[in-house]
């Protein structure tokens, strides 16, 4: 890895660690604004697959989220709202980020990868870790960096309850 | 399935007439976290119903393999070299290791990992090591094949098993009522109906059976559980949705049933938000609904959602809506594990599948809008009910008693009621009762 790409990862890695800290302080406005009008944010399902038999996930599956920017400010205004009863109380959130890597993408873009753990509390004893891993393409273009894609692959088969906080 | 029905559960199943009244509209909370209740219905619920397995499109060609869950016992469904689809307890005669550890693939045999005997795809058991000398050749095979489901039926493609070789077929299990209604939604697409991504699953720490009463009509609850929904502009008013609900025999019901016309009026109405190829969609499925099924069910030409009992829900509005289904699998008294397929029409524009597949996601699946409001229901309901004085209790399911019949919609099929009735619980419960309270064959 070249000097400035080692530069780049500590500048992505800030990016993320300050993404990861908005959603566990639920700044949800400012964490939208971290998407380009036109995000692709795809969380496709995990399958148990023979060994020999693997299958790619592609586009047009059914997927466990399969967002555009308009949808995901839904999302936060239905939490604004107070109806959302599955976080109303809101579930306390931590998120871990880790084994960040970077290259470079189309046009100045980045490419990141990283890992992540989340700790999801939910009332009094509803208590669960998601884990998995991420893909971003970040625009870098523009005044701020903005997240452009990005593909979540969570670890689980089964979930471990219905999905109510963000990755 | 004597051997299974003998159980002593007799003396579970005799009480069950006093925390189970249909009639009074009431249940006992104790029959949504009893452990021995549970295992009566693993037994005299689950072991005589029909229950789903799976998609023919996922099983295409000889050797394709799914594996999913008949209540608590894991199966393999396999599609034999001569084309025909059987359902094997997933599990070796041996000492009973798992054979098969995946969702699904292709294979003409099954290895057990343990001790590694063998089985064909259709279950006999092919090979044993060292067979001669281990066993001096004294082990008969042929009675040590994986065991098999001893009825498979498939309707429109949709394949059911029942571990009740006695059993009612599967068509006359769902009823010509209910069918009515159901084959709308296999008679619309303009190609067929294909699965259209891998099975979604994920645990919900509550009981089956309070999301299979939901499904089967409890329409009463989107007016305030999925309030975000209308808040938001996801969907319309409600009562500019649905007009009815109606419950069938064996347990079986629906609800978002629309008067004629309504439907289509929807339709056409988000036809024109989606754009030409939808428009041309929406009329093309209109006149092949016209052409295959009855003027009427042409005209109501949407369905809603429903339970096809015990635990197997669906949903269904207009033609951009997918076909979707959710398995309860039970999972203990507490817990139940959704697995949810979806299915869409293969000839569909490109543009109507897109717009279909990201609503189902993100209204009634684990992330979805809805799904995730519904799952925090059922486990605040399923925890609660485990304290000592709330299971004196009962729940109530009186919405509409002694109001039973009043509805009628000309040429409607089932018990058709008012969108907001508990008829359909007491339906579902009415069955439930006579499934846990009797033995041998259901009628
Ligand atoms: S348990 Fe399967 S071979 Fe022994
Ligand atoms: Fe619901």
């Amino acid at each position: 890895m070249t000097s400035s790409l080692t530069d780049l990862r500590r500048d992505v890695e800030d990016f993320l660690y300050r993404e990861a800290k908005m959603l566990d302080e639920q700044r949800y406005d400012e964490w939208l604004g971290l998407f380009t009008e036109d995000v692709r944010y795809w969380m496709p399902i995990t399958e148990t697959r023979e060994v020999r038999q693997p299958r790619d996930h592609v586009p047009g599956e059914w997927a466990l989220m399969e967002e555009d920017s308009r949808f995901l400010a839904k999302r936060m205004e239905r939490l604004a709202g107070g109806l959302a009863h599955a976080e109303q109380p809101r579930s306390r959130t931590r998120r871990f980020i880790s084994n960040v890597l970077v290259t470079p993408g189309p046009d100045d873009d980045l490419m990141a990868e990283c890992n992540f753990i989340v700790f999801q509390s939910r009332r009094a004893n509803s208590e669960q870790f998601f884990v998995g891993s991420r893909r971003d393409r970040i625009v870098t273009s523009g005044e701020n960096w903005k997240i452009a894609e990005r593909t979540v692959l969570l670890d689980h088969r089964v979930l471990p309850r219905a999905i109510s906080i963000f990755f | 399935m004597t051997s299974i029905s003998e159980r002593p559960t007799d003396v579970v199943s005799a009480g069950l007439h006093d925390l189970v009244k249909p009639d009074e509209g009431v249940v006992s909370r104790t029959v949504f976290v009893d452990e021995a209740i549970y295992r009566t219905e693993l037994d005299r619920v689950f072991t005589r119903t029909w229950l789903f397995i799976g998609h023919e499109s996922q099983l295409r060609e000889p050797g394709d393999y799914l594996t999913n869950f008949m209540g608590e016992d894991p199966v393999i469904a396999t599609r034999g070299a001569d084309g025909g689809i059987r359902v094997m307890l997933n599990s070796c005669a041996h000492r009973g290791m798992a054979v098969c550890t995946t969702d699904a693939g292709t294979s003409k045999f099954f290895r057990c990992p343990y001790h590694g005997w063998t089985y064909s795809n259709n279950g006999d058991l092919i090979g044993v090591p060292r067979a001669d000398t281990v066993y001096n050749g004294e082990l008969d095979k042929s009675r040590l094949g994986l065991k098999a489901v001893p009825r498979v039926e498939t309707y429109k493609g949709f394949v059911f098993a029942n571990w009740d070789e006695n059993a009612i077929p599967l068509v006359d299990y769902l009823g010509a009522d209910q069918l009515w209604y159901l084959d709308l939604a296999f008679e619309a697409p303009l190609g067929g109906l294909e699965v259209i991504g891998p099975t979604m699953k994920f645990r919900i720490k509550g009981n089956w059976k309070l999301a299979a009463e939901n499904f089967a009509g409890d329409d009463y609850h989107v007016l305030y559980t999925h309030g975000s929904a209308f808040q938001i502009g996801f969907l319309p008013d409600y009562d500019m949705l649905a007009d009815y609900i109606a419950n069938f025999d064996h347990g079986h019901g629906m609800g978002d049933i629309s008067k004629p016309g309504r439907a289509y009026q929807n339709d056409v109405g988000m036809a024109q938000f989606l754009g030409p190829e939808a428009i041309e969609y929406v009329t093309a499925v209109h006149e092949r609904l016209q052409a295959r099924v009855s003027p009427l069910q042409a005209e109501m030409h949407g369905l809603g959602e429903g339970n096809i009992f015990p635990n197997l829900s669906w949903i269904k509005f207009g033609v951009f809506h997918v076909f979707g289904l959710f398995q309860w699998h039970p999972k203990g008294p507490g817990e139940m594990e959704v697995w949810q397929t979806s299915f869409f029409d293969s000839a569909a524009p490109q543009s109507v599948k897109d717009f279909a597949r990201t609503q189902m996601s993100q209204e009634n699946a684990a992330a979805g809008i809805f799904g995730q409001d519904d799952g925090e229901n059922f486990e605040q309901i399923t925890e609660s009910a485990r304290g000592f004085v709330s299971q004196t209790r009962d729940f109530n399911y009186a919405m509409g008693l002694g109001h039973e019949g009043e509805v009628h919609e000309e040429g409607y099929p089932g018990r058709l009621g008012p969108h907001f009735s508990e008829q359909n619980h007491r339906n579902f419960y009415r069955y439930w009762l006579e499934l846990m309270t009797t033995q041998g064959e259901q009628k």
